[in-house]
């Protein structure tokens, strides 16, 4: 599933070594130094996904950001940022960027990521409630899911992690991204909190019989098989 | 009396002031009616001597009466008066007529010693020979309820002059007060992490104008101080991350291709390690987050002791995979305002440590309770606990229990905790649970 990118991004070692781990992941990347290249890029070329730096010389990232939105480009952009403060990445957000991702960023973290976004673009948005993921049935409405038809009695933050990895079925989620949209928190806690739930889930799915269904990718994150 | 404070050092000096002002009035007093008495005796023993006459002159009491006829018609002499008494105490004659027995000599009279005559005074009174005695009184009172009048002067005159000083005394003291209390409000306002805080200076060139320009000029310079080395800090904490993440991306590719085993864990460690670093670096920099204040303006009303019941709940499962118990206690609801994010990290850094430093087995209790200060959430454990000496260092940034040097953790997770409740103008304890460490956490009340 390789995409066509484009990475707007000023430090130049930084650009080389993700350039080379991207396309390590069968990625095209285009790399562009700063802001106005940027635009012009996206003027000339379509890409799947674009990775934007958010300081950068002639044209910040928020800029370039508000004037593609503001020209109704709605190529999914995912902001890279060396600070990390959250009233930074909601203020990303807020401009339009699809997702926030704190500096320095692993390529498979990234790779992760940019599945995620283009996934998402993909879901009828409003759909409505159930998920589904082969065998398994998610009611994030209902607090309710189901393997094979036979109800599993989930805790509420059990359930919101199933759901979450039902919505993006063959996607893989990193850790990062499961505390972020999950657990909703903007920090990282010392106790891998995400495996200890992944274990959990993994027990209450399996209890009736049948595979585990949620797949690690060591190192990257978990993924919940269609 | 300690004078260190401004009260005191203003009672007691209106208390000497009050004193000396009495005192003057006192002696004023006492002075003029010495004067004024000295001066009303040489009066009276001359009026005396003139009516009692030189003995050639005549000294029956015809004679003396006489005399004082004659002298009752001049015009100055309207307040002198005399009596002459018999051997008997039999009145003779005279204009006054008064029903005490006076010594020979000086004595004063008063008004209700007259069966008729005049105002208080001073009287003489002379032996004639022959049983024959001669009282003669002069007023001291230039004018009726003359001693009345003085009085009332004095009040007056010396009230409104103690009023005055009172006056200015309050007038001062609420200057001072005011300036005092903005350089507190100043100051608060600083140590809560608002640098950019300032005295008022007015616009006039006294002391006080001078005090705030100084005191800002101080301020200035510490803000300058600091931020070169917060940017220090910051700029070594995310410099040392880029280079740091792409070390640990070329350790992925070189996991990703590695072909045996070994080869693959170590450098899996490797890739650990790594990660511990760039946490510690996060942690610096979530600090410097924390401690820049910003966060302040996106507090929300929550309920902490709701917060502390999941987040405890939300570990039970961490904690029993360790091995160790974790009890959420009595959770009461206890509305602050807060930053979420913060406050929950805050729990789950205190929580962690009662489970990294306590022996597989451990019992961790999370509890939540209004308290004197506040909203407290209490995080108790059973385990070998920190002596009372060792307390500060646990809070130090980087500061590392020596037992506890091997295990995981980077030290920066209490200093964060403590800095994130400062941010909630709240409180970081370290006690002990007998045996045990007891961590509290303390949020005012909105």
């Amino acid at each position: 599933m390789g995409m066509k990118l484009l990475l707007v991004e000023d430090d130049q070692v930084l650009a080389a070594g993700l350039v080379e781990q991207l396309q390590a992941f069968e990625h095209q990347v285009v790399h562009v130094v700063d802001g106005r290249q940027g635009l012009r890029a996206l003027d000339d070329d379509h890409f799947d996904a674009v990775i934007l730096d958010w300081m950068l010389p002639r044209l910040d990232g928020v800029s370039v950001l508000t004037t593609l939105r503001a020209r109704d480009v709605t190529t999914p952009i995912i902001m890279l940022s060396a600070l990390g403060q959250s009233a930074e990445k909601v203020r990303g957000l807020e401009a339009g960027a699809d997702d926030y991702v704190v500096k320095p960023v692993a390529a498979s973290e990234l790779h992760a990521r940019l599945g995620a976004v283009l996934r998402a673009r993909k879901w009828a948005r409003g759909g409505s409630g159930m998920l589904r993921a082969g065998d398994i049935l998610v009611s994030p409405e209902k607090f309710r899911a189901w393997r094979n038809g036979k109800a599993i009695d989930l805790s509420h933050l059990e359930l919101n992690l199933l759901a979450e990895l039902a919505r993006n079925v063959d996607t893989v989620l990193t850790r990062a991204m499961l505390l972020e949209r999950v657990w909703a928190y903007d920090f990282e806690p010392s106790t891998n909190i995400v495996d200890v739930f992944i274990r959990r889930l993994r027990v209450k799915l399996t209890a009736a019989g049948g595979d585990d269904p949620i797949a690690t990718l060591r190192g990257v994150g978990y993924m919940l098989r269609g | 009396m300690a004078l260190r404070s401004l009260r005191s050092l203003t009672i007691a000096f209106l208390l000497a002031f009050l004193a000396a002002t009495i005192g003057t009035g006192l002696a004023i007093h006492w002075v003029t009616q010495a004067t004024i008495t000295g001066l009303v005796d040489q009066r009276v023993a001359a009026a005396s001597k003139a009516v009692a006459g030189p003995p050639a002159a005549g000294s029956r009491p015809a004679d003396i009466l006489r005399r004082i006829a004659a002298f009752e018609g001049r015009l100055d002499t309207a307040d002198i008066g005399f009596m002459l008494v018999d051997g008997e105490g039999r009145l003779l004659g005279g204009n006054i007529h008064i029903r005490r027995r006076l010594p020979v000599g000086f004595s004063t009279v008063r008004r209700e010693d007259y069966r008729e005559g005049l105002g208080v005074g001073r009287a003489l009174v002379r032996d004639l020979g022959g049983g024959l005695r001669l009282t003669t009184v002069a007023e001291i009172e230039p004018f009726d309820d003359y001693d009345e009048a003085r009085t009332r002067i004095y009040l007056v005159g010396f009230g409104s002059i103690v009023l005055i000083v009172i006056a200015g005394l309050i007038a001062f003291g609420l200057l001072i007060k005011r300036r005092i209390a903005a350089i507190r409000r100043t100051v608060d306002a600083i140590i809560d992490g608002d640098m950019q805080r300032r005295l008022p200076v007015e616009p006039s060139r006294g002391e006080f104008a001078q005090q705030a320009q100084a005191f800002n000029r101080m301020l200035d310079r510490i803000t300058e101080l600091m931020s070169g080395i917060s940017n220090v800090s910051n700029d070594i904490a995310h410099d040392l991350r880029t280079p740091l993440a792409r070390l640990r991306g070329q350790l992925e590719r070189l996991a990703a291709q590695a072909d045996t085993p070994p080869l693959r864990a170590g450098l899996e460690e490797a890739i650990a390690q790594a990660d511990h670093l760039l946490a510690m670096f996060g942690a610096v920099l979530r600090i410097a987050e924390v401690e820049g204040g910003d966060r302040r303006a996106r507090f929300e009303p929550l309920d902490l002791g709701a917060l502390a019941r999941d987040v405890g709940a939300m570990m039970q499962a961490a904690a029993a995979e360790e091995a160790r118990e974790l009890v959420v206690g009595p959770c009461d609801s206890l509305p602050v305002l807060g930053d979420r994010q913060l406050l929950t990290q805050a729990l789950i850094n205190v929580i962690e440590n009662g489970l990294r430093h306590t022996p597989p087995g451990s019992r961790v209790v999370v509890g939540a309770a209004r308290s004197p200060a506040g909203a407290a959430v209490t995080i108790a454990d059973d385990g070998p606990g920190i002596a009372p000496d060792q307390r500060e260092e646990a809070m130090r940034r980087f500061g590392r229990l020596d037992k506890s040097r091997n295990q995981a953790g980077h030290g920066l997770g209490l200093p964060l905790v403590e800095a994130i409740m400062r941010l909630h103008r709240g409180s970081l304890a370290l006690e002990d649970a007998g045996p045990g460490l007891k961590v509290v956490l303390v949020v005012p009340a909105p």
